[in-house]
């Protein structure tokens, strides 16, 4: 076998820590090498054709490219080797960048190193095989998970696309944490006005099929062909027969159910519609509230909804959707704030949430609009608002910014002055962020028309005294202890994951970080895409965003769906599993720990073997480790080419020793 | 009517059925038992149980291909095999008829071989041996001597949990009710020492092994044969030289292939020529596995043992903090 073998300087991101031409004039001594060269950027225009003119002029039978991942640029170099007539498989990288330059400054170390993982894809590159990829149909039809205003934007982008879309939403009603505010920034227009008619939208779309009250159980298959196996939960109403008239709440006695719309800080009835604007516009029962269930007595909604809608026997009913793409739109939560002790830990009713207070200033929330403190129902006329409560705090294992309590609190002061004209607002603040389009003239309009007074400085202590609220902190900008009597407190409570968005993620086989947040593919260069084919990301749920990128999101991975729809067949990826048939005894442990269900049993000669789907094998390989005998192999992963490469490294190891 | 009659006439009732039935005969002296494959009523009178039938004849079972219908003999810990070999799919229920029987213990004829050496006595004239009130009666060299089966029994005879055959068609003579709680102690004895300690007492015991694969061989959970990986050189996990960390790669491999697998039946060491205490690397595994995922291989022909059971959250590792 002929390998050539060339060394990226990557400008000086290599060059600079590596002695890239010591690594190719190594290079040029190992098995199987009949050429190495070092290349000033591997991957310009000039670096591809130079690897193609040694590919054909020396009659190389493989490709070695020593630069960066190959989650960079290891499909271009694919396709260089392709050009150049070779099957695409017929090539290696080792990453001399991400793992030797960028990590390491000792030049020699480094370079020792660079020549070691060239020698580690050389041995590899000689076990190599070519290998073909099939070509499958797919599925063109789109799940998005979350009727917020992101998945309300993916999916109808999607429809008006052209595309079957499922929207599953966990919630009886569309419409997520936007739903619940009052007003929005930077231009205080009504959140239900400009969010409403986007639901309805969904609601009356042909191509859209609405499944609320509903989550994701399992998912299976793979790019272009995923099952999905939703959990609808019962909402004991038939919701085919019932026409949301509310009927039912009027004369439903358990009238202080708890209200999670409403944040907690109003009741509700326990069969209830959660807001007037709710879509789909549907009751459902609170089982925990409801006085049927908990004694087995009442039944009066039975008798009064004229449609004879309510089923107290609905059971959770499992449904398949069978979608080719997967937009995960799942949000935010806000974090649980009771871990601040120094601001009561929840133990003071005069110390709520922003989107508590947001509820409060709603005018169908459960105070009717009117800004009422929730221990004697006054109207308060102090206001003090904590900023960055689970932001930019590690001392709360929140080091990050959510980005955009700053413009909130700011609209929340407005407001507060709109509401009560002879009220007066502090914000204690650690900076302002406010970058972005009429964002900075926002926070300015609060300050100086509306007169909020801003502290910059953390609050150490808020407590009650004599009917008000104490807040105590530092003004850093004065260098003065300032304290406070409030009639009021809110806090801007950091956004986090949406609760479940990791169990998702796990059924979605994407990544997430610490805080619930799914991983980007790249987080400059593919924000929407996930390391899993066919499955992407909008909203909060990859991270905390104001309205305007979620809605931007939301377009831009329909757009990501709509690209992959426009072919009809995707190109398989050949590095899948294969049975070795002689070697199989057909215990079928395989199958077991597949976590695709890519491998069926099938009969050789009247004895079980394992077959592996190809179009179906994700090439995770724990099949191959599973399997005792080796009987099957993940291909251009087998156990021989990870042996060469542990042989090859070894061996530099005892030749040094 | 005795057991071993009890049993010759179930075997005669159900051989017509079955191809073969795999049970003990007499070996080459009055020590040894060797496997007997019947496929005549005249074998039946050749079958012999007593504590000498050492062997778990499961191993034999996954050698026939499916097509065969096979009996087996088992005692309650090869029993735990057939239930291993069933779970995996290796063997199919309607192929195999178990013939289940109950044991006290057998006896470990290394023990029998040094109780003899320790009078003087070659355990290689034994004339005749039999049992009688729980003794082990041997004639060699003109006299008899009474060895207590208690100190020439195997040692997980002594903490046997699993009297009674497991699964069974048949079941020959009387269940035994007690069982020894098997608390792992001889292996958290031997974690009591150091690393280095235990490192030095692998290492001296590894340095005898031969690579014979007697004890892959003997093993019933053992099916790659020709493809073990051990031997293989496609892929070349382990090469053919013959230094300790070849010989301690190929036990390591072994072990951790029947983690959560192995039935503790102590084949292995049985069949080890060198005595090597190969039991004792698969029994920390084992405890391992009950200790983190309450499991004891080949109790349930159903259960999805753990290893090959894809929870994302498992209940006693909490990764996730769900």
């Amino acid at each position: 076998m002929k390998i050539g073998v060339f060394v990226c300087h990557c400008g000086s991101n290599i060059a600079g820590t590596v002695d890239v031409v010591q690594v190719a004039e190594a290079a040029k001594s190992m098995p199987e090498v009949a050429f190495a060269k070092d290349t000033m950027y591997a991957c310009s225009e000039p670096g591809q054709q130079g690897i193609i003119d040694a590919i054909k002029e020396m009659g190389l039978d493989g490709a070695v490219v020593a630069s960066c991942t190959p989650r960079m640029h290891g499909s271009t170099f694919m396709r260089t080797v392709a050009r150049a007539g070779l099957n695409p498989y017929m090539f290696e990288m080792a990453n001399i960048r991400e793992h030797v330059s960028w990590i390491g400054k000792d030049k020699v170390a480094n370079t020792r190193k660079a020549i070691d993982l060239v020698r580690m894809a050389v041995a590899k590159l000689a076990q190599n095989k070519p290998l073909y990829s099939q070509s499958f149909s797919i599925n063109k039809r789109v799940m998005i998970i979350g009727g917020g205003v992101a998945g309300i934007q993916a999916a109808l982008d999607c429809a008006d696309g052209g595309l079957q879309v499922v929207l599953v939403e966990k919630t009886t009603t569309i419409g997520g944490k936007m739903a619940k505010l009052d007003k929005t920034f930077p231009t205080v227009d009504c959140s239900s006005c400009i969010l409403g008619p986007r639901m309805v939208d969904v609601a009356q779309h042909p191509n859209i099929t609405l499944h609320a009250s509903a989550e994701v159980d399992e998912v299976f298959g793979y790019v272009g062909n995923y099952q999905v196996e939703v959990r609808k939960k019962a909402t004991y109403v038939n919701w085919k027969t019932c026409t949301g008239c509310g009927a039912c709440m009027e004369k439903c006695p358990s009238k202080k159910s708890k209200d999670p719309f409403n944040e907690l800080i109003g009741t509700t009835t326990a069969i209830n519609i959660p807001f007037p604007q709710a879509i789909p516009k549907r009751a459902s029962i609170d089982r925990d509230s409801c006085i049927k269930f908990k004694t087995g007595k009442c039944g009066i909604c039975a008798k009064v909804c004229p449609t004879k809608a309510i089923d107290y026997d609905q059971q959770d009913e499992m449904i398949t959707e069978e979608v080719g793409a997967i937009i995960a739109a799942t949000g935010f939560d806000l974090m649980d704030w009771h871990v601040y002790g120094q601001y009561g830990a929840g133990r003071y009713p005069d110390v709520i949430t922003s989107l508590q207070y947001e509820r409060m200033l709603s005018a169908s929330g459960p105070t009717g609009g009117h800004i009422k403190r929730p221990s004697d129902k006054k109207e308060p006329k102090t206001i003090v608002f904590i900023q960055c409560v689970g932001s930019r705090d590690k001392s709360v294992g929140r080091p990050y910014c959510t980005g955009f309590c700053c413009m909130y609190t700011a609209k929340q002061a407005i407001l507060t002055k709109d509401h009560i004209p002879d009220s007066e607002s502090y914000v204690f603040y650690m900076d302002i962020r406010a970058p972005g389009k009429m964002y900075d003239e926002f926070t300015r309009r609060a300050m100086e028309e509306y007169g909020a007074k801003y502290i910059r400085g953390r609050v150490s202590m808020v407590y009650p005294q004599d009917g008000k609220m104490i807040v105590r902190g530092v003004d850093t900008l004065a260098g003065a202890q300032v304290e406070v009597e409030a009639d009021l407190v809110v806090l801007a409570v950091g956004a986090e994951g949406a609760a479940g968005s990791a169990q998702l993620a796990e059924k979605l086989r994407i990544s997430y970080d610490s805080y619930g947040f799914f991983m980007e593919g790249h987080p400059k260069l593919k924000p929407v895409e996930t390391n899993t084919a066919g499955v992407y990301l909008a909203g909060c749920a990859q991270g905390p965003k104001d309205i305007p990128s979620s809605v931007a999101q939301g377009s831009a991975a329909a757009a990501k769906v709509l690209s992959l729809f426009s072919k009809d067949q995707l190109q398989s990826d050949p590095q899948v599993s294969k049975v070795d048939l002689k070697r199989c005894v057909g215990c079928m442990k395989c199958a077991i720990t597949c976590p695709f269900g890519a491998i069926k049993e099938t009969e050789v000669r009247g004895e079980i073997k394992a077959q592996v789907i190809e179009t179906i094998c994700q090439g995770c390989g724990i099949c191959t480790s599973t399997c005792r005998q080796g009987a099957i192999q993940l291909q251009n992963f087998t156990d021989n080419q990870i042996l060469a490469e542990v042989n090859a490294l070894l061996s530099s190891e005892t030749e040094e020793a | 009517m005795s057991l071993q009659d009890e049993l010759k006439a179930q075997i005669v009732k159900r051989l017509p059925e079955l191809d073969v039935v795999i049970g003990w005969g007499q070996g080459y002296d009055s020590l040894h038992r060797t496997p007997l494959f019947i496929t005549s009523e005249a074998d039946v009178d050749k079958l012999v149980f007593d504590p000498l039938c050492v062997h778990n004849l499961s191993t034999y079972l996954t050698r026939y291909g499916s097509a065969k219908r096979i009996g087996v003999v088992v005692k309650g810990c090869d029993s735990r095999s057939v239930v291993e070999l069933l779970q995996e799919k290796l063997i199919h229920r309607d192929k195999v008829m178990v013939f289940g029987l109950p044991c006290e213990g057998v006896a470990d004829l290394g023990k029998v071989k040094r109780a003899l050496a320790a009078k003087d006595l070659d355990m290689g004239r034994v004339r005749a041996a039999s049992f009688a009130d729980g003794d082990l009666v041997v004639t060699v060299s003109g006299q008899e001597i009474r060895l207590p089966m208690a100190e020439v029994q195997a040692d997980k005879c002594g903490r046997c949990r699993y009297h009674n055959a497991v699964i069974h068609d048949e079941f020959a003579g009387q269940p035994i009710t007690e069982a020894a709680p098997d608390t792992y102690a001889d292996v958290a004895a031997f974690e009591e020492q150091t690393l280095e300690e235990r490192m030095e007492f692998w290492r001296e015991q590894m340095e005898r092994c031969v690579r014979c694969y007697a004890c892959r061989n003997a093993c019933p959970l053992c099916v790659c044969r020709d493809y073990c990986i051990g031997q293989s050189r496609e892929p070349n996990w382990v090469s053919q030289r013959d230094g300790l960390e070849e010989k301690f790669f190929f036990q390591m491999i072994h072990a951790t292939h029947l983690a959560g697998r192995c039935t503790e039946c102590g084949e292995c060491e049985r069949a080890c020529p060198v005595d090597i205490p190969l039991l004792l690397l698969k029994r920390k595994l084992g405890k391992e596995i009950l200790e983190l995922f309450d499991y004891r291989a080949g109790t349930d022909p159903d259960a999805k043992p753990p290893l090959l059971n894809f929870k994302v959250q498992e209940d006693t590792i909490n990764e996730r903090g769900w």
